[in-house]
């Protein structure tokens, strides 16, 4: 019920009734200007669309609570250098290369990436479903495939401002270490692969994580399942099953110790065996990467054309 | 010339629940209404000429166009949805303005839109609070708002007043009826008769999926004139004033009030014309005859029974 309060302090001169309602007679209401024919709507193309798509989802993504406790894990690795600097005196915390690399593959690379890709790239279509404000979306003049991409790139934008401040931060932070130098080309060259090898892992993550979102109803649990579940034991599995893993083309992509990649020990309660890996090179594994992306935007884009996303369904009227 | 909205054999059934059922309906009045108990399948029906849904049989034609995914059709639709969901933590303002955006709108444009839109539905002093804050009256109107800020040629409305109160009913009532006088199509939904006879005479009504009837509520009323007309007599001594009536073999009930009697007649025209002469005479203290079939109640009750 409405209160006094949701009445407007003043009302504008073209709108206000000119009678109030008494009986069954509604008052007659002036309209301004803007309402009457004659003064139609300048739509825009497809890239006004995608920016609409892309700026709404930027709003949504910066002011979500868990985009600032991302953060703050995605920043933990920073601490770790320092930490190691003055309280470890092993021969791993002497050099500061191969504590950045440490860090940026294990941490940024392995968990933050497919993290921050599942909890925002997830949710990009499934929170309009869950929050059921899908049929604004659907009912207006906007391509489907150009609010998709925009919601994907939102979710770039974000998730590789995050990781890649991280990955400096952290590396400026390996520098206090022996044997890496923030004025060392070789170094810096190092960083900027590993933040281009991020980049082209966040397309694929995100753009699986999309499409995990727009199909399944808790895109995060089977997110979890998959990337951290499935992909690790894909990697324990002799023979080729590592094929049908994201990681395993994301390694493809990794700059140092390639060499030391293909025979891998595997440790088990029956004791340890080793197993072949099959590299695959860095280009097969960007085309590679850029298909999943792309793929799994199409089958998004192609289930929010086709798929009914209106709310109440169940309820039949 | 096209029907603005034309249904042939529409279905639509979710798993073993029919929503809507073999569907034939030609809308072309400014106003009509959509009328029927919960679960009529009124807001399916209109997700289905928004295109939300596919149709399981049959089809739904907008403009003489599908309107599924069909931006041409889109771009003249606006839609205000029966249920109370927004974007999260956005602001009344930043809702419409984001939907302006998504009907492919400039920024400027659209924040113009906006706030011309707020200002219809005189949410401008509270555009700026987060929708949460905002009572239900409140959320109505800015949904009111964001169907309205493109200036559609069609509107469908669904459950528009609910929330509302009295004042907000009235006003919602003139905006309604000013939107039909300058062109706009409205189709409003709603399971409430009184508030659709308010605004229009144009009905159709819906059971269980189903088209009952369409068209003026006195037309859809002579349409069933098998069933009993119901007319309504005041007067001092009602007992005395019915006698004659009993008689009738064409009137099948009568209920007596404190000082009015209410009676069933297949006959309308015969018990109108007996009243008409008594009146002449002076008998019984008549002093009101009305027509209890003519609110849309009574009709959708006689159809539905």
């Amino acid at each position: 019920m409405n209160t006094a309060n949701d009445m407007p302090e003043k009302m504008s001169a073209e709108t206000v009734p000119v009678t109030t309602g008494d009986g069954d007679t509604p008052p007659v209401r002036v309209l301004p200007d803007w309402l009457k024919p004659g003064h139609p709507i300048k739509h825009g193309g497809y890239i006004t669309n995608l920016m609409a798509s892309c700026g709404h989802a930027l709003i949504m993504l910066t002011r979500r609570k868990r985009l600032l406790m991302a953060t703050l894990i995605a920043f933990l690795p920073v601490l770790i250098p320092i930490a190691l600097a003055f309280l470890s005196n092993s021969r791993f915390a002497e050099s500061g290369n191969e504590v950045f690399v440490r860090l940026v593959e294990n941490l940024h690379i392995t968990v933050f990436t497919p993290l921050l890709a599942l909890f925002f790239g997830g949710m990009l279509v499934a929170e309009d479903i869950e929050t059921r404000t899908m049929p604004y979306i659907l009912t207006r003049p906007v391509p489907r495939s150009a609010w998709v991409i925009g919601r994907f790139c939102a979710f770039m934008i974000v998730a590789s401002v995050v990781l890649i401040s991280s990955t400096i931060l952290t590396f400026i932070a390996s520098s206090v270490h022996e044997k890496l130098s923030i004025t060392n080309p070789i170094d810096l060259l190092l960083l900027l692969h590993y933040l281009g090898v991020m980049v082209v892992a966040l397309l694929a993550y995100g753009g699986f994580a999309v499409f995990l979102g727009a199909f399944t109803k808790r895109p995060i649990v089977y997110g979890i399942i998959l990337l951290y579940g499935w992909q690790q034991l894909a990697t324990q599995i002799p023979g080729l099953v590592d094929f049908f893993t994201i990681k395993k083309y994301i390694d493809g992509l990794l700059p140092v110790m390639a060499t030391q990649r293909n025979v891998v020990e595997i440790q088990t309660a029956l004791g340890s065996f080793q197993r072949e890996v099959f590299q695959v090179s860095a280009t097969k594994s960007i085309v590679v990467l850029l298909l999943i992306m792309a793929v799994s935007l199409l089958a998004t884009i192609i289930a929010v054309t086709r798929r009914e996303y209106a709310a109440d369904r169940a309820a039949g009227g | 010339m096209t029907a603005m909205i034309q249904t042939k054999s529409l279905s639509k059934w979710f798993g073993e629940v029919v929503a809507v059922n073999n569907l034939d309906l030609v809308i072309d009045e400014k106003i009509t209404g959509l009328l029927g108990p919960n679960g009529a399948g009124k807001s399916t029906f209109i997700k289905l000429a928004l295109g939300l849904y596919v149709p399981s049989r049959g089809e739904v034609r907008i403009f003489g166009d599908t309107p599924r995914n069909n931006m041409d059709v889109l771009r003249r639709i606006g839609y205000c949805p029966e249920t109370d969901n927004f974007f999260e933590s956005a602001t009344g303002f930043e809702f419409v303005y984001h939907l302006n955006r998504y009907w492919g709108m400039g920024r400027k444009q659209a924040r113009i839109a906006a706030e011309n839109a707020c200002e219809l539905t005189q949410m401008t002093s509270r555009m700026h609070d987060p929708i949460e804050t905002y009572s239900k009256g409140m959320r109505q109107r800015i949904k009111i708002a964001q169907a309205l800020s493109a200036n559609p040629e069609l509107l469908f409305l669904d459950e528009p007043m609910n929330g509302l109160d009295p004042r907000g009913r009235d006003e919602m009532y003139s905006l309604i009826q000013a939107l039909a006088d300058i062109g706009m199509t409205v189709v409003v939904s709603s399971h409430i008769l009184y508030e659709i006879e308010r605004i229009t005479d144009c009905v159709a009504l819906m059971f269980k999926g189903s088209l009952l009837a369409q068209g003026r509520v006195r037309d859809i009323r002579d349409l069933i004139d098998k069933h009993p007309h119901a007319i309504r007599v005041q007067s001092a001594r009602p007992r005395e004033t019915a006698a004659p009536f009993v008689a009738c073999s064409d009137v099948t009930s009568i209920d007596f009030e404190d000082a009015a009697f209410v009676m069933r007649t297949r006959d309308p025209n015969l018990c109108y014309e007996m009243l008409n002469e008594m009146m002449v005479r002076g008998e019984n203290d008549i002093c009101a005859i009305e027509c209890a079939d003519d609110s849309l109640q009574s009709v959708f009750d006689y159809l539905t029974r």
